[in-house]
């Protein structure tokens, strides 16, 4: 095989890859919202509080091999690589975003909430209109650095098999008994990869500058 | 229209609001005056419901809108947007947006109405949070310090509009600092001194309101 070989080969694990980032990123996005909103609801606080913590207490290749073996084993059910690895991922990051969210939560006037209340908007409103596009809005830096550390996570679902970058670059390197190429090859895919969410992230932040003072 | 009975508020142990008693009849406007942390602000946020009372009963008819003192505008929301949200999901009715133009014209903000809250000034942004409040058609008005950080002509500008708001028969009930600017817009000024009613004074009643209120407001402090 020759190296343009080497490199379309390595390349087709971009779908995997992509797929595993954007299916993880949006479970994590809603998940995420769900339990940071969910904080203000005084009798789920101990429960999303202990949630959050287990998440962020074990190891991610630990919840990948959970959901992966332990559960379908347990349920005796199949779960596919895919579909482990975004339930894996976006229950991970939701714990992540959860604590973004809830900081940019906690760093918008309390007047804002009371601005709603007064102009009798419903809960549910207050927090689709008025509080979660100012937050958004807030911690997007912090948002778009919870998506690039997604997509290296994404590099784990090589440890079940899933043929994605980083398994197809070993998968190479097996076969022809050298890592610098393969290794390289990826290792450039994720980098251009990573690029091009910045370059699209702070395109949507110039749209969406404001100042934040009302 | 609006009754306070023997209306009491404690944050922890420290009482902030003690056995206030007062009526305010339709469209009669009512400033609070005292000292810093003498519970003006306080007891507006009672009558709003911002905060539970723990004592006595707040009572009036129809619906209140409070003005905040950094008026807590939606940043990420046009002028217009401003206005017209609340309206448009509570009354479902389409004349929202011709009112809120018509207002914008009336407050002078009609080239305004597309820009964001933060690139207009401070007198603007007091019209705007004025007008979203008459946007909900209150029938009282509650304002929390509407001529603070404001310059001279600004604060003119407040007490025209203030008075155009009580032609529409809106009981207002301000809580300010500023004597000069009760006196002008007040026919009551109810002076609060460590969170009970110190003074009740009818600004009619008085042959120099502004000198006499300082006197009156002096001794009950």
């Amino acid at each position: 095989m020759t190296l343009l070989d080497n490199i379309l080969f390595i390349g087709k694990g971009i779908t995997l890859t992509m797929e595993l980032m954007f299916g993880g990123m949006l479970m994590g996005l809603i998940l995420g919202t769900v339990l940071a909103i969910g904080k203000y609801k005084g009798w789920l606080v101990i429960l999303i509080n202990q949630t959050i913590s287990i998440i962020r207490g074990t190891p991610m290749i630990l919840q990948l091999s959970f959901f992966y073996f332990a559960i379908p084993n347990a349920l005796n059910i199949k779960l596919s690589i895919l579909s482990a690895g975004i339930i894996t991922l976006g229950l991970n990051s939701s714990a992540y975003i959860a604590e973004i969210l809830r900081a940019g939560i906690e760093s918008l006037p309390k007047g804002q909430f009371e601005a709603a209340q007064t102009l009798q908007i419903p809960t549910w409103l207050m927090w689709k209109d008025i509080i979660l596009p100012q937050v958004i809005r807030n911690v997007f830096p912090a948002l778009t650095n919870e998506m690039i550390t997604l997509l290296k996570d994404t590099a784990l679902i090589s440890t079940l098999g899933g043929m994605d970058l980083m398994r197809r670059a070993q998968s190479v390197a097996a076969e022809q008994f050298t890592y610098f190429a393969p290794i390289c090859i990826a290792a450039s895919y994720y980098y251009v990869l990573i690029l091009l969410i910045e370059y699209v992230v702070q395109k949507i932040e110039q749209r969406g500058e404001y100042a934040q003072t009302s | 229209m609006l009754k306070l009975v023997n209306v009491g508020k404690k944050f922890a142990k420290t009482a902030i609001l003690k056995n206030i008693n007062f009526n305010v009849t339709k469209g009669g406007i009512v400033g609070l005056a005292g000292a810093s942390g003498s519970g003006k602000s306080t007891l507006l946020r009672c009558i709003q419901k911002l905060e539970r009372i723990d004592e006595g009963t707040i009572e009036y008819t129809g619906t209140s809108s409070f003005m905040f003192q950094d008026f807590q505008l939606f940043p990420h929301m046009t002028v217009f947007e401003n206005l017209v949200y609340a309206p448009k999901k509570i009354f479902k009715n389409t004349n929202v947006e011709k009112e809120a133009f018509h207002l914008l014209e009336q407050l002078g903000l009609k080239n305004k109405a597309h820009t964001l809250p933060s690139k207009i000034s401070g007198g603007q942004k007091q019209r705007v949070a004025l007008a979203r409040c008459l946007m909900m058609k209150p029938n009282i008005l509650l304002c929390d310090e509407p001529t603070s950080g404001l310059d001279v002509a600004t604060i003119e500008d407040v007490v025209q509009l203030l008075r155009t708001v009580h032609a529409m028969e809106v009981t207002m009930v301000i809580a300010s600092h500023d004597l000069d600017f009760l006196t002008r817009i007040a026919t009551r000024i109810i002076v609060l001194k460590n969170g009970i009613k110190a003074a009740d004074i009818d600004v009619s009643e008085l042959s120099d309101p502004i000198n006499n209120l300082k006197v009156h407001y002096q001794e009950s402090l």
